[in-house]
């Protein structure tokens, strides 16, 4: 129920009455659908293709690469799934990205809070050099050459390892921006109560800094996820190949076989657009917080 | 009140081992910040440096600005053309990828069910991710049975897309644009969202319809987004190189400054050395380019704004 003031409030004048129902005559209306369809064929046409040749058998796909398929099949996916190691692949790509984000979100917090709070020197310093870092990307060849020096190449717990580090930035900088916006007072209430640093940190600060906590792993885990460069330079071992590697290299090995590429591209995009779906509020207002 | 209640050294409050613990998680969380942030910065131009190469028992040598001299004096094959590659692919991007988003902005700022849903939809290439999205183009553009070279070949059109040497280059940008639209695009709406209604009213009031109301509101007052925006265009096209490894791998007039580092120092030459000079003459471009622009662009904020 909204009271009349909320409603008087929503009403913004505006320079043409609203048009009572569906009228094609409205020059206006017909512009805003017009520019609404070319939009969504803008971004869902290219993906909507590679969707519906994936039905196809490649026989049709051949005859008439643009008609729907007739009798839709599933055995693509059957033969992606199959020919390449799709299934352990997007296995290594939920591992590493999703314990990356979680370190990534967990050393974030412990800098932001004693930097928002100025428990250590120089933390202003310390925050402008975050800043700096979300601005400049990372040079990936002297990352190679540590990366072979500490072992950490061609390895499991190296490429999470490797992987933490790109999250940061972000992280420190949303976090201690939520921090700072939590009373002084909450934090001397709970030392006064005898309540230790970490579990403050963990029973009260994180449930209050939620909503910031799920963007910064979200940004972090499509990071990791999407990474490309990182997979060819720092692992050599296919069994350790998250999808982004296996699927480039399927498309490869296959660059003829178009239905059963367009399966594997389906199913690889599969459990990110699920992910996405479910949290396309949050990932929308991060890209908003991360141009400030 | 609360302010001068404060005292100086609020650690005091934590106990022993809490202040451990604190600084302990500090530590830490600084480590990878040092070891994967800053000293591969650092790094990166000492090894510029050397001839470092990576292969097993080959010998490494200090050869001051020995790489440097090469790039700009021995016609290193694609170097000076990847600077101009580079600025086609910069320009190309920073330009287009603004003028689509700010009207995309303008489309879907309003709160109503259609422009939620394609604000979505507009960010969905950049959770598919660069390989997907390239895959994706790849297979649009095929040049035996894309369904493009099918519609076009009825007007008797052919050409090889991602592999001719007058439409790679478009045609990445197209990419590149398309798959960072939303962001940009989010980024202007916020922008949008900012300008408080009372003026929009007020140039309604005052007869201001449409464009005159754009260019003399709108734009003015969105002149930080603005500046955002075109920053991390140029920054981020110069720099980027992921997209272009998957659609072209630098060839067919696509090779950037970005994909030509890569492919020196992990592509046949294995030169680490060189591949490391390369890239970072691109973090001095993208400090050159950006000190100016970021210069440039306040100043026009505060013109505008005042």
């Amino acid at each position: 129920m909204s009271t009349t003031g909320y409603a008087t409030r929503q009403a913004k004048p505006r320079s043409t009455p609203p048009s009572p129902g569906f009228q094609l005559r409205n020059p206006r209306r017909t512009w805003r659908i017009t520019t609404g369809i070319l939009v969504a064929l803008l971004f869902a046409i290219p993906v909507l293709y590679v969707v519906m040749i994936s039905f196809e058998s490649q026989g049709h796909f051949v005859r008439s690469p643009l008609t729907p398929p007739a009798s839709p099949t599933f055995s693509n996916f059957s033969a992606a799934w199959s020919q390449g190691d799709l299934g352990p692949e997007v296995l290594n790509t939920i591992l590493y990205s999703v314990v990356a984000a979680a370190i990534s979100v967990a050393l974030s917090l412990l800098i932001a809070f004693p930097i928002a709070r100025r428990l250590v020197r120089a933390s202003t310093f310390i925050y402008r050099t975050f800043v700096i870092g979300v601005c400049i990307p990372l040079p990936v060849i002297p990352l190679f050459i540590e990366a072979q020096r500490l072992d950490l190449y061609n390895s499991r717990i190296g490429y999470i390892l490797l992987h933490v580090e790109p999250g940061l930035p972000l992280g420190v900088i949303l976090l201690t921006a939520f921090v700072m916006s939590v009373p002084e007072e909450l934090d001397e209430a709970a030392y006064l109560e005898g309540c230790g640093y970490l579990r403050y940190l963990v029973r009260i600060v994180t449930p209050l800094a939620w909503p910031s906590i799920v963007i910064a792993f979200l940004y972090s885990l499509l990071q990791v996820w999407n990474d490309i460069i990182g997979p060819v330079v720092f692992l050599s071992d296919p069994g350790l190949f998250p999808v982004t590697r296996g699927v480039y290299n399927f498309y490869g090995a296959n660059v003829s076989a178009y239905t059963i590429l367009a399966a594997a591209v389906v199913i690889v995009s599969l459990p990110v657009v699920a992910l996405f779906i479910a949290s396309q509020r949050q990932l929308l207002r991060a890209s908003v917080i991360a141009s400030r | 009140m609360a302010a001068t209640y404060r005292t100086p050294s609020k650690v005091r409050l934590l106990s022993r081992p809490s202040r451990l613990v604190m600084w302990l998680g500090v530590a830490i969380g600084l480590a990878f910040f040092l070891l994967f942030g800053i000293a591969p910065a650092v790094a990166n131009i000492v090894i510029s440096l050397t001839d470092y190469s990576g292969l097993a028992g080959a010998s490494t040598n200090f050869t001051g600005l020995g790489n440097y001299t090469t790039l700009f004096t021995t016609q290193w094959p694609g170097f000076i053309g990847s600077l101009g590659d580079s600025l086609y692919f910069v320009v190309g991007v920073t330009v287009i990828q603004n003028a689509i988003a700010l009207a995309l902005a303008h489309r879907l700022q309003g709160t109503s069910r259609t422009a939620s849903l394609l604000r979505i939809l507009a960010f969905l290439p950049i959770v598919l991710g660069v390989t997907v999205v390239g895959i994706v183009w790849l297979l649009l553009f095929d040049p035996q049975s894309g369904p493009v070279q099918s519609v076009l070949g009825h007007a008797g059109f052919h050409s090889a897309f991602f592999g001719s040497g007058s439409l790679a280059m478009p045609l990445t940008i197209m990419v590149q644009v398309w798959q960072n639209l939303g962001f940009t695009m989010v980024v202007f709406i916020g922008g949008l969202k900012a300008i408080p209604p009372e003026i929009f009213e007020a140039a309604d009031i005052d007869g201001a319809g449409g464009w005159r109301r754009f260019r003399r509101v709108t734009w003015p007052l969105m002149a930080p987004v603005v500046s955002v925006n075109i920053t991390f265009a140029v920054i981020g096209s110069l720099t980027t190189y992921n997209l272009i490894y998957i659609l072209t791998d630098g060839q067919f007039g696509t090779n950037t400054l970005g994909i030509l580092a890569f492919n020196t120092a992990f592509g046949n030459t294995a030169d680490l050395g060189l591949g490391a000079s390369m890239s970072v003459i691109l973090l001095l471009l993208a400090i050159i380019v950006a000190l100016p622009l970021v210069a440039y662009l306040q100043h026009r904020e505060r013109r505008l704004l005042a």
